[in-house]
Order: structure tokens, then C-alpha cells, then sequence
């Protein structure tokens, strides 16, 4: 079980070239928007030609540039979910399930509709319009119809981006639970983060039209390969670094200098720090023994949601209006243990949280 | 009223809305997804109809017919005469007259059907032919039938082309408004203005008809 990618498209300003290979569990592609998802997950489904390339499923070449070979998509036997779900309007739910049932006997047909209905919990729906469902209904409905087929692959656009919060907790559970029964490979193409690294086991970090990291998405969140990749996973805190002879490094943005546990051969460009990593302390700390990486802030800002606030803080010096260099996620009632304290406060960029960035 | 040019009108009109409904399908659908770089040439040539004057389309379908000239050659060896100032004639000059009267609303209703659905359609294994009936035909009815009635309604009353390719042969070409103008040349004034009368409502019931369905045929499947 297995689906290789490696395609290159050229449209005037933009470049996609990605390699990579998805196996059983869920495949994340991670990108902000205009990064080339879409367009990679077109590629795979044959809806758009890539200039150069080799795409192989379970064994079953797709497409090759170079042995001129190139499945129309109506053969690839790839289920692909819209963005918007693309279901015919014209068409019931049930009808819209059997849409790609054609060749098979009228009971076979109604027996695999029906088991699809029940899979998506969508019984009594199945005469329905998809203009009188609602956004978690729909998508429901499309994914069934993209399953029915029995797809040797399944391509998620987006699958969420189209629904209120609030479905989204739900839908998300019950689609886990249908790709855990999913025998064959699946991409996942998110620009959120959260919800790639809950749904998927690896993930792709696409920038710009290439693989900007790939692998596990522990390894991939805890030492992102590039600035990029920080940026993507959701890192917010970034300064220029470089090497002090002690073998500290300087932040040079932050303006400090700090120990950092990560080892590190080549000398790094940027030291970042993720935002809910970041600790603030009451300033009695300062002084004490066994603290590193340990420093006075003063606050610039504070933005709050109800359950979090956070902080824009700079080091060495008081702020001076907006002007902030780190920011800082704590929980309510953190910030109100030392919201009223006098100013400067500790900050803390502990060395096992730090990580380099090598360009 | 002169009832053999009436039923001469209707049978035209009839035969031209059934040629066009089975060439403005593929045309229309030829023009709306080829990614030919030339096709606006192939959209100008189908367009043109719309901006010629009838005597200058009919006096090239006269001559291009004719005898001396190759189709007219071809069409000749084959059916025994030529086709001007026949029933054939008129019905060929009527079809490429009537074309974007068909084509274009048939185009518009394909344009308007949502890319997305047709590519759903083709990752689930439907071919062209299958998506075109399955999908693409059913979300744009409303723009067949408009082109379909207005191409019947345009025949109706066409004058300049049956003129120029038909003549005035009382039941093989002379239609509704050839009709109406003999009877003006001759002064029957009476008589004119009662043919005039049938095909002014027969034109406003057309068209409402068109404006009163296309509302409905497009409500339909949001109304469920």
C-alpha cells in the first residue's frame, strides 16, 4: 500500500516540484495557502497534467513522463474530497452515492449505497437534495460518495475549511474513525496545523511549491528543518543567531545570549522558541543561582481569548509602544498570578526548548 | 390568411429547432471546453449571423449552392438539381442563420455548470460522454431549451435569407413573412395585418414562455 509522488508543473509564476511517498497511515500536506497543495493533490487525481514526473499506486504507474504515460483521471480509481464537496445538485443523496456505481448489477448497487448511508450515519437522508443539508451533512455525503468507489486512494482537500467550528470537532473525530477502517492510502491537505497533526501520522511541509521537510510529525514540530518549516508548524518567536566562542548563542534580535541543550555542528542562522515555551516569571528570579537563559521583560502588549493569554514582552529595556521581540502563551490564571507585580518580570527561554535553525 | 405559408413557417421552424438541437450540443460544447488557441476564430464564424445583414448571408448561400459553384456541384450529382429555391435550400440557410441563436445560450448554460462538478464526475469514473448526459446536460437545460425555442422563434421570422435562397414559390418557400410583404406589395392591407397580428403573439408568447420557465427550470432543483 503505497502512493509515490514526485512531479514538477511550471504556470507562470510559480513552480511546484514535490517528491514524496505516502503509505498506510494518513499523509499530511501541510502549507500556507499558494504553497501547491491543491495543485499537487490535481496532479495525483488527473485532473492536471504535470510537465515532468512519475506518479505510482500500489504499484500501478499512473503517470510517467518519460514512458509518455498518463491515466486519465476517470481510470485512476482516486477518491477525492473538495473543498467545497462538488456534489450534483441535481441529484439526491443516495443518487449522488451511486453516481460512480454505474457499472455494477442494480442490487450490488444499492447494497454498497446503502452500507455507505450507514457508514456516514446518513440513513435518513438518502432522498434528500444536497441544497437542504447542512456543511457537515454535505461533506459527510461526499466522502461517502468519494468512498463508494472503493478508491485505491483517498485525497482530502481541505475537508474542513468549509465548516464552522463548532462541526468541526465532530466531523473530524468521525473522519479518523473512517480512514482508521480505510484500507488504502490517504492525503491530507490542511493549512491548519492542529488538525494535520490530529488526523495524520507523517507529514509533508510543502513552501512554495517544494518539500520543505518531511518525515514523522513529532520530529517535524519538535526540530523543524527550516525558518519555514517553524513558521508553518506554528512557531512564532524567531532572532538571528550566531556562535559564541563558549559555545552559547547570541540572539542577536533578542539581544542576549543563551544556552541551548540541541547540539549543533554548523553554525546556526536563526534560534527560535515556540510562544507556549516560552515562561514568565516574577522578577525574584532573576538573581537566583540556578537559572540560565533567564532574563528581565517589560510587556508591550496583551491580547487574551478566554482561556489564554498572549504576551508581547521585550528583553533588557521597556518597551516602547508596540515594539515587541518575543511573545508568550500562558494560561489565565498564570498571567493573573503576576499581572499586577511590578515590572521588569523574568522571562525564561529554557535550553531544551530552544532549537537552531540552520538557514 | 394565407394557412399553406403558416404550415410552411411551422414545418421549417420545426425542422430547423431538430437540426440545431442535434449540431448546437456539440458545437456549443466544442466552443465552451476546447482550449484550442484559434477557437475565437470558430466562435467569430459561428457568431457572425448575428451581425451580417440576411441579403449578404443569403446571397453567399445562393451563389455557394448555386450551380457553378462546388458544393452546389456536389449537392447537384448527387439529389438531381440544385438546392436554392427549394425546400432544402431554405431549410440549410435557415440552419446557419439560426446557428448562434442556438449556440449561445446552449453555451452559456455549460459555462455556468460549476468546473468542479464535472471533474467529481470524472474522478468517480464517469467518462466525457457520461458527464456531458449526467451532468453537464441536466444543469443546463434551461440554457437548451432558450436556445433551442429562440432558434424555432428566429426561423419563424426570418425574411432577408428566405428571400434571397428561397424566392417565392407558394408552398415550397414562400413562409409567414414572405407572405406578409406580397400582401403589402399588392396593397391587401387587411390581409397583412391579420398574418401580422397571428406572428406578433406568436413571437410574445415565445418569448414569455422562455423568460417564464428559465426562471423555473433554474429554481427548480434549489427549491427542494
Amino acid at each position: 500500500m503505497s502512493l509515490e509522488v514526485a512531479i514538477e508543473k511550471s504556470v507562470p509564476g510559480f513552480r511546484l516540484a514535490v517528491e514524496f511517498t505516502a503509505d498506510g497511515a494518513p499523509l499530511g500536506l501541510l502549507g500556507p495557502s499558494g504553497s501547491g497543495k491543491t495543485m499537487t493533490l490535481r496532479g495525483i487525481a488527473g485532473l492536471e497534467t504535470p510537465d515532468r514526473g512519475r506518479i505510482v499506486l500500489h504499484g500501478r504507474v499512473l503517470f510517467d513522463s518519460e514512458r509518455r504515460i498518463d491515466v486519465p483521471a476517470r481510470e485512476r480509481r482516486i477518491g477525492l474530497l473538495f473543498q467545497n464537496y462538488a456534489l450534483f445538485p441535481h441529484l439526491t443523496v443516495a443518487e449522488n452515492i451511486a453516481f460512480g456505481l454505474r457499472s455494477l448489477a442494480d442490487a450490488e448497487r444499492d447494497k454498497r449505497v446503502s452500507e455507505q448511508l450507514a457508514a456516514a450515519h446518513l440513513e435518513g437522508l438518502a432522498d434528500r437534495h444536497p441544497a437542504t443539508l447542512s456543511g457537515g451533512e454535505q461533506q459527510r455525503v461526499a466522502l461517502a460518495r468519494a468512498l463508494a468507489i472503493e478508491p485505491a486512494a483517498l485525497l482530502l482537500d481541505e475537508p474542513f475549511s468549509a465548516l464552522d467550528t463548532h462541526l468541526r470537532a465532530a466531523l473530524e473525530r468521525q473522519l479518523r474513525e473512517t480512514l482508521a477502517r480505510y484500507g488504502g492510502s490517504t492525503l491530507f491537505v490542511s493549512h491548519n496545523l492542529e488538525e494535520a497533526y490530529r488526523v495524520c501520522e507523517n507529514l509533508v511541509v510543502l513552501v512554495k511549491g517544494s518539500v520543505a521537510a518531511q518525515g514523522p510529525k513529532e520530529e517535524i514540530f519538535r526540530h523543524p528543518p527550516t525558518l519555514e518549516v517553524a513558521r508553518v508548524t506554528g512557531c512564532k518567536n524567531f532572532s538571528r543567531a550566531c556562535r559564541l566562542p563558549d559555545g552559547r548563542v547570541e540572539a542577536l534580535d533578542w539581544g542576549c545570549s543563551l544556552r541551548v541543550a540541541q547540539p549543533f555542528a554548523k553554525a546556526p542562522e536563526h534560534i527560535a522558541i515556540r510562544a507556549h515555551h516560552v515562561r514568565v516569571l516574577p522578577a525574584q528570579k532573576l538573581g537566583q543561582e540556578n537559572c540560565e537563559n533567564l532574563f528581565p521583560c517589560w510587556l508591550a502588549a496583551m491580547t487574551e481569548t478566554p482561556f489564554r493569554a498572549t504576551l508581547d514582552l521585550r528583553i533588557g529595556a521597556p518597551a516602547a509602544g508596540a515594539d515587541f521581540q518575543l511573545q508568550a502563551e500562558v494560561f489565565k490564571q498564570e498571567w493573573e498570578s503576576f499581572r499586577d507585580l511590578p515590572q521588569p518580570w523574568a522571562i525564561e527561554l529554557a535550553a531544551d526548548r530552544l532549537f537552531l535553525l540552520p538557514d | 390568411m394565407n394557412w399553406e405559408a403558416i404550415a410552411l413557417s411551422l414545418k421549417l421552424a420545426v425542422c430547423v429547432a431538430g437540426i440545431l438541437l442535434a449540431a448546437g450540443l456539440p458545437i456549443a460544447y466544442w466552443v465552451t471546453f476546447s482550449r484550442w488557441r484559434w477557437k475565437f476564430l470558430v466562435e467569430a464564424v459561428v457568431a457572425l449571423p448575428l451581425v451580417l445583414p440576411p441579403t449578404v448571408l443569403g446571397y453567399y448561400i445562393l451563389v455557394g449552392l448555386g450551380p457553378r459553384h462546388f458544393a452546389g456541384k456536389i449537392w447537384q450529382s448527387w439529389f438531381g438539381h440544385t438546392l436554392p429555391f427549394t425546400f432544402g435550400g431554405l431549410l440549410a440557410a435557415s440552419v446557419l442563420y439560426s446557428l448562434p441563436f442556438a449556440v449561445q445560450p446552449i453555451s452559456a448554460g455549460f459555462d455556468a455548470v460549476d468546473r468542479r462538478l464535472i471533474e467529481a464526475s470524472w474522478t468517480l469514473g464517469a467518462s466525457r460522454l457520461a458527464t456531458f448526459f449526467r451532468v453537464i446536460l441536466p444543469l443546463s437545460a434551461a440554457g437548451a431549451v432558450t436556445g433551442i425555442v429562440l432558434s424555432f422563434a428566429h426561423t419563424i421570422g426570418e425574411f432577408g435569407v428566405v428571400l434571397m435562397v428561397g424566392g417565392n414559390i407558394p408552398g415550397v418557400t414562400r413562409t409567414v413573412s414572405i407572405d406578409i410583404y406580397d400582401q403589402v406589395q399588392a396593397a391587401n392591407y387587411d390581409v397583412a395585418n391579420r398574418t401580422a397580428v397571428v406572428l406578433l403573439l406568436f413571437s410574445f408568447l415565445v418569448l414569455a414562455l422562455i423568460y417564464g420557465t428559465n426562471r423555473r427550470a433554474v429554481s427548480l432543483w434549489r427549491r427542494f
